[in-house]
């Protein structure tokens, strides 16, 4: 590593830790729409795998190879559908969202609901269906099972939040068509990445990447402590 | 008197009929060994009871049991309780898996947590009770599930093969909580291929044989009294089609 490289990394640094604004503006900017989409969707999109896993009906299997399809759809894709949905002549333009931090949401939520619902789903799908006798014999409600079998696919089920997350997190098709990389609105990590990189300006991108670098790092050691305390089951 | 009512039930898999009967009934204070070859669907028939499981055909239909709340249609769950062969715990301790049901039992927080206390002594598990229920060997398990369901003190309570693969000393636990919810007044059905101690408190015996299910009395132990002769000539009140 030379001398250039160090310099770098200590710029970056030194605008992390002195709390620079235009950074933590980003950062701030990135975790909030991630979050939000992350929140929206969280609940409906679990529900949703449940239903895919235990329901038998019509269209289920056609529902879950949609799901699976759109979870492989590449960004910039949703970023288009979401861009001519929230144009002036688009179905949702009178919302006005295009290019603000709702309109980042919607194309969030779009991106990571597929990963919930497939992940969750495939979480279910291998849950022990002795849980769900167990918990309904003894007198727990609908919802109560729910609840049970969620707590016991507490790791599959977080992995799949992170997952989820990390996606949206990480995006930067969708944001740049739907948000426009406008600064301390709708500049968010990668979108800032991509247009300090471009500029030359590596020190902030550097201490972006830091960012997710770190955050990827924390949730990974969170999870690998989970899955450690979780015992193996035997019959 | 609390009773389940199986009638005109039918149970298929695919086109495959499992088995078929007219009436079936259990009641509260009954204790009836149900046998069975494997596959013939002792489980099921058990599930059914249970609420847990509906027929292909048929319906089954309950009297004795409290009212329920608009939002609760089964009146079955968690008055009817059934006890896998191997038994689920939840990720948790065992004490945690004990206190499962609390909050689903109607009697009073005083009486549960007595219960859940003698359960314990009772199940022999009390040097266990901070212990991960993932770390118990087959008969603490099978202690462990028997002691949540005693605490409950189930109207109607099937057991999958409750003894089996357990030694001496976790049979005769398990025995005695048996025992002592039958003095209570719970109906059980106990699924068995052996003749055990269990199987001796019985006083009826269900066969299901041919896709059919037929129910003979019992004089001294089941083991005397499961012959298909015996069960036709002495029917009681299952009739299989």
């Amino acid at each position: 590593m030379n001398e250039g490289w160090l310099a770098l990394i200590q710029q970056a640094l030194g605008l992390l830790f002195s709390l620079d604004p235009d950074v933590w503006s980003i950062v701030s900017v990135s975790f909030s729409v991630s979050f939000a989409a992350l929140a929206i969707t969280l609940i409906p999109s679990m529900v949703l795998g449940f239903i895919l896993a235990f329901g038998r009906f019509r269209g289920r299997w056609f529902i879950t190879n949609m799901i699976q399809t759109l979870q492989s759809i590449p960004t910039v894709v949703i970023g288009l559908l979401v861009y001519l949905m929230l144009t002036r002549m688009g179905p949702l333009g009178d919302l006005r969202w295009l290019f603000t931090q709702k309109g980042m949401i919607l194309g969030q939520m779009l991106i990571c609901a597929p990963v919930l619902v497939s992940m969750s789903q495939a979480a279910f799908t291998s849950v022990d269906r002795r849980a769900w006798e167990t918990s309904r014999t003894l007198g727990a409600s609908w919802f109560r099972s729910i609840w049970t079998l969620c707590r016991e696919l507490k790791v599959p089920l977080l992995l799949a939040i992170v997952a989820g997350f990390s996606r949206i997190l990480t995006e930067i098709g969708c944001s740049m068509m739907v948000g426009g990389n406008i600064a301390d609105v709708t500049r968010n990590i990668p979108t800032a990445i991509a247009l300090e990189t471009s500029k030359g300006d590596f020190a902030q991108a550097i201490a972006l990447g830091l960012v997710l670098l770190i955050l990827s790092l924390v949730l990974n050691f969170t999870l690998g402590t989970l899955r450690g305390k979780a015992e193996p089951r035997s019959h | 008197m609390v009773k389940v009512i199986a009638q005109n039930i039918e149970m298929r898999f695919g086109e495959r009929r499992l088995f078929a009967a007219e009436r079936v009934q259990l009641s509260q204070g009954q204790t009836i060994h149900l046998q069975g070859d494997n596959g013939s669907g002792k489980t099921t028939l058990m599930k059914m009871l249970a609420g847990l499981v509906a027929p292909s055909k048929g319906k089954i239909t309950t009297q004795g049991f409290a009212p329920l709340p608009w939002w609760r249609s089964n009146s079955l769950l968690g008055k009817a309780v059934y006890l896998h062969q191997h038994p689920y715990l939840f990720d948790g301790t065992v004490e945690y898996n004990l206190r499962y049901p609390h909050p689903f039992c109607t009697m009073s927080k005083q009486l549960i947590e007595q219960r859940t206390h003698d359960a314990i002594e009772k199940a022999g598990l009390s040097h266990l009770t901070k212990q991960a229920a993932s770390s118990l060997s087959g008969g603490e398990r099978q202690r462990l599930a028997i002691a949540r369901a005693w605490i409950m003190q189930p109207k109607l309570l099937m057991l999958d093969e409750p003894t089996s693969n357990m030694d001496t000393y976790s049979q005769e636990l398990v025995l005695a909580m048996v025992k002592d919810l039958q003095q209570l007044g719970t109906g059980m059905l106990v699924s068995s291929h052996q003749s055990c101690a269990l199987t001796g408190l019985c006083d009826q015996s269900w066969r299901i044989e041919n896709q059919t299910i037929s129910s003979s009395l019992n004089d001294e132990s089941c083991a005397t009294k499961t012959s298909p002769q015996t069960s036709l000539q002495e029917p009681r009140y299952v009739i299989a089609n």
